[in-house]
């Protein structure tokens, strides 16, 4: 081995499509302004479900983004990832096949598969009988399309792979990349996207006890206060690309960040109060493997449930960590304003990571105004602040827990 | 029983429906030649044609069918079988 | 960081063989699992048959919540693990829960209890505004794969990294190589690791249907999976679950477990190609291969064993054929590969999963699972690929590949205690 220092995973390039923005300059706007975009669900076939409130995706046209022959192949969820790979390795200056196929491998996070794709297909199969049942099912529902069509699309051999593990899967995801890189992968495209909001895949999420059915947009998702009756689910996601910090100095490419630390646990599905103690552990091995300090961290992205015991939770497992600065260091939610997109959320809140610390500017947490637990949450308007280093955490349904450390990119070069 | 043959019109549109390929239908006489490889339709997308055939006549093709290279070929097959079935 | 990963315990639930003894059994006899459909009616369908496993989970001592409620896939995945686990002779209070991860691979998930819910809150396909009302109760535990590791972690107390890998086809081999780094790069010292799946239903079946992938022989089931064999004709769904208990090498040898054998090497590539076509030159499987062999230190003539994908479409045939070639050079005519698919059918995410315990068996026993019905050699296919009876052997290194739709290909190496120099 040379004496080269380990090698790191850097972020070059985001690629986002969420409910709020497409693209990370126009997702960025909406995260800082503490726009909300929660809305009553508006997708054919969904309107008589006790499920109301979501966070769609509205203005994209997957048409203008994406040739029609994977367009009638491929689910809503993998239009989504596509896309957001594309803007990703676009923004990372890596559009076109590449030259060393090998040298970049994908991974995707995802939870809810090809849900839309799989009821139509269902439909044809018990309204019209078997033959009826198209060629593309095979591969359009299962969770590993969209991992397979972005390796296809860009024509990258790499190492690829699909974790389905619950919510806190993004944040794994994301590790699983920075790890591949560490062993020696150049290039990584990951993140998660996901298309829950089809009619079927609505009834199947009936039965999670944390889910919001309030009907009032500004009222559904509110972490952290009295008032918290749930968290309202959400569409989209966003891809990164993360490549050998050498590598991008190397191709004058700016870093962005760095993913300096990840540490997962389980506690069980639905025990929040559990969740404290597997929270912290999360966060301590996060900041352990990113050799970190906790008063190095200038920001944390909560997971913020919505679920009165789930956050109070969250609220004293940073408290366990960060002592008595744990009601004074900056934590913030930008998700309530745009739900809750499975695996995609802690992805879309590690882009809203990267950005803030790149602007100096911790965005806040719409609709929530009062709140009921000891944490300096950032809220009304966002924050101008150093940021150096911030802390994503997310938690899952089924009793995932995650945290992920993330340097600013010119912090990286210490 | 059909009455017509399967025009190079229809599995144009075919070749959109089920496979999200453009090829305008002159364009695709005039190379009926060529390998549907070339127009960007692959073995799924044709496969999806050949069960979106056997629903609409009610009929089924032989596993040939979903082998054909080329427009021509898979053409002369479809009908040659749908004629005979009729 | 890098740990040696040992094997202390296996369990598996595989078509015609419930537990390690006595799917051993049905491996080294030779017998196939392939039957006609009887988990529903399979009337209409173009392939109407399958490798299903004779499962009760009343008799495997689940509690009941588990009975009632839970996904077929899952019970099998948690019968698979406390076979695994008592195997390993591990204590599970005993060790550090924090340091215990799960790493479990599922291509489908919880589909067959979707599509069984689905066609009442759609009174049979007819509506697409779905009636939520006519719901079984817990329907949400089908809706993300990722109950299957929760489910099992909760049964055995692991707190670490848990995980559900869903790489399709390969995701049993995935979940295993994803357990490997997770203890070797020391993120935890035991992983339960494995997969499982339950494809056995109408919508799965049609899809495969849809795309002529599965075997229509449906006049003569036993005989119908045909790896390698000329006359082969498509694939036969399985199903089933195999787990393993993963143990950072000294955590096992300082509570004196019992090593089966060793994890030396994992690596997955994609191939950038086709979402179900391979290339005939298995270019990207081959690059699995070296990596995983480069990794371990080991000469590709040092491999005993292959067990191969060997689906039995003639496209996998040959490109793993080819692959292999690739990877081992001349030495791929010394190596003896064969499909224990031919006997329990593709089990989709769970088969990678089911073949590396099949690998570790077929170690413990100095044995090489042979290819059921493989009797007539296709031209293009002309490695070792021992037909019809196991064979005596002695093994070391033991190769299990995979490739599977969306282009995965993936390599898992196990070596037998002794075999490994350092």
């Amino acid at each position: 081995m040379s004496n080269r220092r380990p090698r790191r995973a850097a972020v070059t390039g985001i690629g986002v499509i969420a409910p709020n923005g497409l693209r990370s300059d126009a997702y960025w706007k909406s995260v800082r302004e503490g726009l909300t975009v929660l809305d009553l669900i508006g997708r054919e076939g969904c309107g008589h479900l006790p499920l109301r409130v979501a966070g769609e995706v509205r203005s994209f046209d997957p048409a203008a983004l994406i040739e029609d022959r994977f367009l009638v192949q491929t689910d809503r969820f993998s239009h989504f990832a596509m896309a957001a790979a594309a803007l990703a390795l676009d923004d990372a200056g890596l559009g076109g096949e590449p030259a060393e196929p090998f040298s970049v491998g994908v991974v995707t996070a995802a939870g809810s598969g090809g849900g839309e794709f799989g009821q139509r297909e269902l439909q044809k199969l018990w309204g019209q009988g078997s033959k009826f049942v198209g060629p593309y099912q095979s591969i359009a529902w299962f969770y590993a399309a969209s991992t397979g069509q972005i390796s296809i699309r860009g024509g990258l051999k790499g190492p690829c792979g699909v974790v389905a593990s619950d919510e806190a899967g993004g944040l794994d995801s994301l590790a699983h990349a920075s790890r591949a890189v560490q062993r020696g992968t150049e290039v990584m495209v990951v993140g998660a996207a996901e298309a829950p909001l089809a009619p079927y895949s609505m009834v199947c999420q009936l039965g999670y006890p944390e889910l919001s059915t309030l009907d009032d947009p500004d009222r559904a998702y509110r972490p952290f206060t009295e008032k918290a009756c749930g968290f309202v689910p959400a569409e989209g996601g966003a891809l990164l690309v993360v490549e050998d910090e050498e590598r991008a100095r190397e191709r004058g490419v700016p870093v962005r960040a760095t993913v300096a630390g990840h540490a997962a646990t389980f506690t069980g599905a639905s025990r929040w109060a559990e969740s404290r103690e597997g929270l912290a552990r999360a966060i301590r091995g996060a900041l352990d493997e990113a050799d970190c300090a906790p008063e190095e961290i200038d920001v944390v992205f909560a997971d913020a449930m919505g679920v009165m015991e789930a956050d109070h939770a969250e609220a004293l497992a940073i408290a366990d960590v960060f002592g008595g600065r744990g009601t004074r260091v900056p934590v913030t939610a930008p998700k309530t304003g745009i739900g809750r997109a499975y695996c995609a959320a802690p992805v879309l809140d590690t882009v809203a990571a990267v950005l803030a610390m790149e602007h100096g500017l911790i965005p806040p947490t719409p609709n929530v105004f009062d709140i009921c637990h000891d944490l300096d949450l950032v809220m009304s308007q966002a924050r101008p602040a150093e940021l150096r280093t911030a802390l994503v955490l997310s938690r899952g349904l089924m009793g995932s827990n995650a945290a992920l450390v993330v340097r600013r990119g010119d912090e990286s070069a210490r | 029983m059909i009455t017509t043959e399967v025009t190079f019109e229809e599995l144009s549109a075919l070749m959109k429906q089920a496979a999200g390929i453009t090829v305008d239908p002159r364009e695709l006489k005039e190379a009926a030649e060529s390998p549907f490889d070339s127009f960007g339709l692959d073995s799924l997308g044709l496969l999806g044609i050949v069960g979106e055939l056997e629903n609409r006549y009610g009929q089924s093709l032989p596993p040939d069918s979903e082998r054909c290279k080329t427009p021509r070929e898979f053409l002369n097959l479809v009908n040659s079988t749908l004629t005979a079935g009729a | 960081m890098t740990r040696r990963v040992a094997v202390t315990g296996i369990g598996v639930v595989a078509p015609g063989g419930i537990g390690a003894t006595a799917f051993w059994d049905l491996l080294a006899a030779g017998r196939t699992a392939t039957r006609g459909i009887t988990l529903f009616d399979p009337a209409g369908l173009r392939s109407r048959i399958a490798a299903e496993c004779d499962f009760d989970p009343y008799e495997h001592g689940l509690d009941a919540e588990l009975c009632r409620h839970a996904d077929r896939y899952i019970q099998f995945a948690v019968v698979a693990a406390g076979e695994a686990v008592r195997d390993s002779g591990l204590d599970t209070a005993a060790v550090d829960p924090w340091r215990t991860a799960v790493s479990l691979g599922s291509a489908v998930g919880g589909t067959t209890r979707l599509e069984s819910d689905y066609v009442r809150v759609s009174e049979h396909g007819r509506r697409w505004d779905v009636d939520h009302r006519k719901a079984e109760p817990k329907l949400h535990l089908a809706f993300s794969p990722s109950t299957l590791a929760s489910v099992v972690a909760e049964q055995f107390d692991a707190r670490g990294p848990v995980q559900t890998v869903s790489t399709g086809c390969t995701s049993g081999l995935d979940a295993v190589g994803y357990a490997f780094h997770t203890i070797a790069e020391g993120r935890a010292d035991v992983c339960i690791a494995g997969a499982s799946d339950s494809p056995i239903s109408p919508i799965t079946m049609a899809c495969f249907d849809a795309i002529k992938a599965t075997s229509p022989n449906n006049d003569d089931p036993e005989h119908a999976s045909r790896p390698f064999d000329a006359h082969r004709d498509g694939f036969v769904m399985g199903e089933g679950a195999a787990v393993l208990v993963l143990e950072e090498y000294e955590h096992a040898r300082a509570r004196g477990a019992e090593i089966h054998c060793e994890i030396s090497g994992y690596a997955t590539y994609g191939n950038a190609y086709h979402m179900t076509g391979l290339t005939s030159e298995g270019l990207e499987m081959a690059r699995a291969i070296d990596t995983t062999l480069e990794q371990a230190r080991i000469d590709p003539t040092l491999i005993d064993y292959v067990n191969a994908h060997g689906s039995g479409t003639r496209q996998n045939d040959r490109h793993e054929t080819a692959a292999v070639k690739r990877s081992l050079g001349a030495h791929a005519h010394d190596t003896p590969m064969s499909s224990i698919k031919s006997m329990v059918g593709h089990s989709l995410g769970a088969i990678g999963a089911i073949e590396v315990v099949a690998c570790v068996l077929a170690l413990k026993h100095q044995v090489v699972p042979p290819t059921a019905n493989y009797e007539t050699p296709d031209p293009e296919c002309d490695l070792d690929y021992v037909p019809r009876t196991a064979r005596p052997r002695t093994l070391t290194n033991v190769l299990s590949v995979g490739s599977g739709f969306g282009g995965f290909q993936s390599a898992v190496l196990l070596t037998g205690t002794g075999g490994r120099t350092r």
